[in-house]
C-alpha cells in the first residue's frame, strides 16, 4: 500500500510557498527533475491545510498538458512532500525580466495554452480563483501550465453552495468578488484570463490597484458605472452598499488598449464582462478570431525555451 | 467521473471473499509478527481473531455514525458517507491490533471534512469528542499523515447521495409515479444503513443510489421496476440489466442483514484488544511518546547543506506506521 518512496537527490531551493519550502531535485530511478515541496505541518494548529488538501484533489482529477502534474507525495517527518512536474520558469520572470522575448505571435500561443488548461479545468468542474502571471508556469519545453492550485475548488454547475471571497489576487480579481460575492461561478478565471491576456500584450497590468478599493474603483472608472442592465443583480452584492464610488462613462477600449489592434481588444473585452454570464467561455474563445489572423501564434519550437531557474 | 476514478480502480472489489481476505491478511500478519513467542495454538486466546476484529470494527462502524449524527455544527450527509469510506479503506489494510478504531475513527471524520470542504477547525472539531480534548487533538493530527498515507492519497470519494438526487429529478420528469419525494425518507434510512455494509467497498454509488430508490418506492407500496427496465436500461442491453438487477438485489439483502453486536461480546474484545494491542501505537505508552518526540526531530533536519541528499522516506514510514510496509 506504501506509495513510492523512491529516492530523489535534492539541487537546491527554488523557493518558498504559503507552507513551506520549494526545491528542485532530481528523481533518480528515472533522471526525472521535479520540484519537491515540503509542507511543513507540524506547527499548523488544524494540520494538513484545506488549500494543500484541495490542491491534491484537483490535482489527482486533472490530467493536462497545460496543468502541472502531481507525481506522487510522501511523508517525511511531520510533514507532507508533494513531488510535482519541474517547471523552470513562468510568465512573471517572462513579464518582468525577459519582456523582449513576449512577441505577439509566443502571446497568441501562451494565451492558447492557458485557454486550453482553463477549457480543461472548467469541463471538470475546477475552478482555480486565482489564475495570475505568478501561477502559469513555464518548462523547458515552452509550455505554459497552469499551477498552484491552493484555492481551487469543485464547483457545482448550477451554484447553490457559498465560497469565500477572499480568493484571486488583487488585479485578476473578478468585480463580483470585488463586492463580496459568495456565490460566484467559473467565469472568475475567465475575468483573469483577460487581464492575463492584455497584460502579455501591453506589459502592463491591466487594472493595477494598491488597494481593494482602489481595484474596484479603477474597474468602475474604465468600464463605467454598472447599470442593473448591463450587470444584473450586482446591487444585491453584500458590500455593494458598503462605498460608493462618482458615476463614470467608460473610457473606450482603444484608449485603455492604445496601439493594441482591434481583434485583440474584442478578444480582451469579451472576458472583462461586468456580468459574468457574459463572459466569453475558455472553449469559445479558442476559436476568436484574433488566433487566425496574422501573425499567427509561435509554434512550440519557436517559443523560449528557459533552462536555469536561479537556485537560492 | 467514478468510472475513471482511483474509488473504482483502486477500492471497488469484485466480491466479499476479496475483501474478507485481506482483511484476514493483516490479522494474520499482526500476528505473525508479534506473536512468535506465543503458542499456535494459544494465540486467539490473547488476540483478535478475524471474526473478532470483524465485530470490534462494526461497533466502532456505529460509534462513527452516532458521533457523526451528534457532531456540532450538523454535517453534510457527503462527510460522513466520506468518513465511512475512510474507515473501511483503513482497515482493509491494517489490523485494529495495530491502530485503535477509536483513534482512526476520529481521524477519518476530521480528513473527511477537510476533503468534502465542511470548514472546521480542530477546536470546534474536537469538542465534540468525549473525554481529554487536547489529548484527542494532538491525537487526531499526528494520524492525519498516517491515514492519508494508507487511503495512498486517494481522497475523492465518489458518495451515493448525488445519484439519489438525479434518480429523483430523473423520476419526477420521466416517470408517471406520484409525489416523488416522498421516498426521500426511505431512501435516507436505507443510505444510513448501507454505511454499515460493505456494499460501498463492492459496488458504484449510483448502484447503491438506486437500490435506496427501489427501496424506498417498495416500502411506499410502488413499483418502478418499468423505469428501471424501460428508461434506465431501454438501450442498454439485457446483460447490462442483469448486471444491475443482481447488484441491487445484493446490496438491499447486505443492508436486511445489518445487525448490532452483541455489547458483551464487544466488551470482552475492547478487553482483549488492551492488552494485545501494539504498544507502539498507542498515545499512552512511553514508546509512543519517543517516537512522535523522533518525528519531531527528524523534521528539524534542514536540507541545507548538503549537495546530495537523499529524500528516502523509508526511515519516515517506519516512524508512522511501524507495521504498515
Amino acid at each position: 500500500m506504501d506509495s513510492d518512496v523512491s529516492k530523489y537527490t535534492v539541487i537546491g531551493r527554488i523557493g518558498e510557498g504559503a507552507h513551506g519550502l520549494v526545491f528542485k531535485a532530481r528523481h533518480n530511478p528515472t533522471e526525472r527533475d521535479v520540484a519537491l515541496k515540503k509542507i511543513l505541518i507540524k506547527n499548523l494548529e488544524d494540520g494538513i491545510p484545506v488549500n494543500v488538501m484541495r490542491e491534491i484533489k484537483a490535482l489527482q482529477l486533472l490530467r493536462c498538458k497545460y496543468i502541472i502534474k502531481l507525481y506522487d507525495m510522501f511523508p517525511r517527518g511531520m510533514s507532507l512532500v508533494l513531488v510535482l512536474e519541474y517547471m523552470s520558469s513562468g510568465l512573471w520572470e517572462m513579464l518582468h525580466h525577459n519582456q523582449q522575448e513576449l512577441t505577439l505571435p509566443r502571446v497568441k500561443s501562451y494565451a492558447q495554452m492557458l485557454l486550453k488548461g482553463t477549457r480543461y479545468m472548467h469541463a471538470h468542474y475546477v475552478m482555480h480563483r486565482d489564475l495570475k502571471p505568478a501561477n502559469l508556469l513555464i518548462n523547458h519545453e515552452g509550455i505554459l501550465k497552469i499551477a498552484d492550485l491552493g484555492l481551487a475548488r469543485l464547483y457545482w454547475p448550477n451554484g447553490g453552495r457559498p465560497y469565500s471571497h477572499q480568493v484571486a489576487t488583487r488585479w485578476y480579481r473578478a468585480p463580483e468578488l470585488l463586492y463580496g460575492a459568495r456565490y460566484y461561478t467559473e467565469k472568475v478565471d475567465l475575468w483573469a484570463v483577460g487581464c492575463i491576456i492584455a497584460e502579455m500584450i501591453t506589459k502592463q497590468p491591466l487594472f493595477a490597484g494598491e488597494s481593494d478599493i482602489e481595484q474596484l474603483a479603477i474597474v468602475l472608472q474604465h468600464l463605467g458605472t454598472p447599470t442593473e442592465l448591463i450587470w444584473p443583480g450586482h446591487t444585491e452584492l453584500p458590500d455593494f452598499h458598503k462605498i460608493t464610488f462618482p458615476e463614470s462613462e467608460p473610457t473606450p477600449w482603444n484608449e485603455l488598449l492604445s496601439d493594441v489592434d482591434p481583434d485583440a481588444i474584442h478578444l480582451v473585452k469579451s472576458f472583462i464582462m461586468y456580468d459574468a454570464n457574459n463572459r466569453i467561455p475558455a472553449k469559445e474563445a479558442l476559436r476568436h478570431v484574433w488566433f487566425q489572423n496574422a501573425p499567427p501564434p509561435a509554434l512550440l519550437e519557436d517559443m523560449p525555451k528557459p533552462n536555469n531557474q536561479k537556485l537560492k | 467521473m467514478f468510472s475513471t476514478s482511483t474509488q473504482r480502480k483502486f477500492w471497488t472489489f469484485s466480491d466479499e471473499n476479496e475483501v474478507a481476505r485481506l482483511r484476514e491478511k493483516h490479522n494474520l500478519g499482526f500476528i505473525s509478527k508479534h506473536g512468535a513467542h506465543i503458542d499456535e495454538y494459544q494465540r486467539y486466546n490473547y488476540f483478535l481473531s478475524p471474526e473478532e476484529e470483524r465485530l470490534l470494527l462494526k461497533q466502532y462502524e456505529l460509534h462513527l455514525k452516532e458521533f457523526c449524527r451528534r457532531f456540532s455544527p450538523p454535517m453534510p450527509k457527503g462527510v460522513v458517507g466520506t468518513a465511512f469510506h475512510y474507515f473501511k479503506r483503513f482497515y482493509l489494510y491494517n489490523s485494529t491490533m495495530d491502530y485503535h478504531p477509536k483513534e482512526i475513527l476520529a481521524t477519518c471524520v476530521y480528513l473527511a471534512c477537510k476533503v468534502e470542504e465542511f470548514n472546521v477547525s480542530i477546536c470546534q472539531f474536537v469538542a465534540n469528542v468525549k473525554g481529554d480534548r487536547d489529548k484527542a487533538s494532538d491525537i487526531i493530527l499526528n494520524n492525519e499523515l498516517l491515514l492519508m498515507q494508507q487511503l495512498n492519497y486517494h481522497l475523492t470519494i465518489h458518495n451515493p447521495f448525488r445519484p439519489v438526487e438525479g434518480f429523483l429529478i430523473d423520476i419526477k420528469t420521466r416517470c408517471t409515479l406520484a409525489k416523488p419525494e416522498r421516498l426521500r425518507s426511505g431512501i435516507d434510512e436505507f443510505l444510513e444503513k448501507v454505511f454499515l455494509t460493505d456494499a460501498c467497498l463492492l459496488y458504484a454509488p449510483s448502484q447503491i443510489a438506486l437500490a435506496a430508490v427501489l427501496h424506498a418506492a417498495s416500502k411506499e407500496q410502488e413499483n418502478l421496476d418499468c423505469y428501471v427496465t424501460e428508461m434506465l436500461f431501454r438501450d442498454a442491453g439485457s446483460d447490462k440489466l442483469a448486471i444491475l438487477i443482481e447488484a441491487v438485489r445484493k446490496i438491499r439483502s447486505l443492508v436486511k442483514m445489518v445487525e448490532n453486536p452483541v455489547r458483551e461480546r464487544v466488551r470482552a474484545i475492547e478487553k482483549k484488544l488492551d492488552k494485545c494491542r501494539n504498544q507502539e501505537n498507542n498515545p499512552d505508552s512511553e514508546i509512543y511518546k519517543r517516537r512522535i518526540r523522533e518525528a519531531l526531530d527528524e523534521d528539524d533536519m534542514a536540507y541545507t547543506g548538503s549537495s546530495r541528499m537523499s529524500l528516502d522516506t523509508s526511515g519516515m514510514t517506519q516512524i508512522l506506521s511501524p507495521s504498515a510496509s
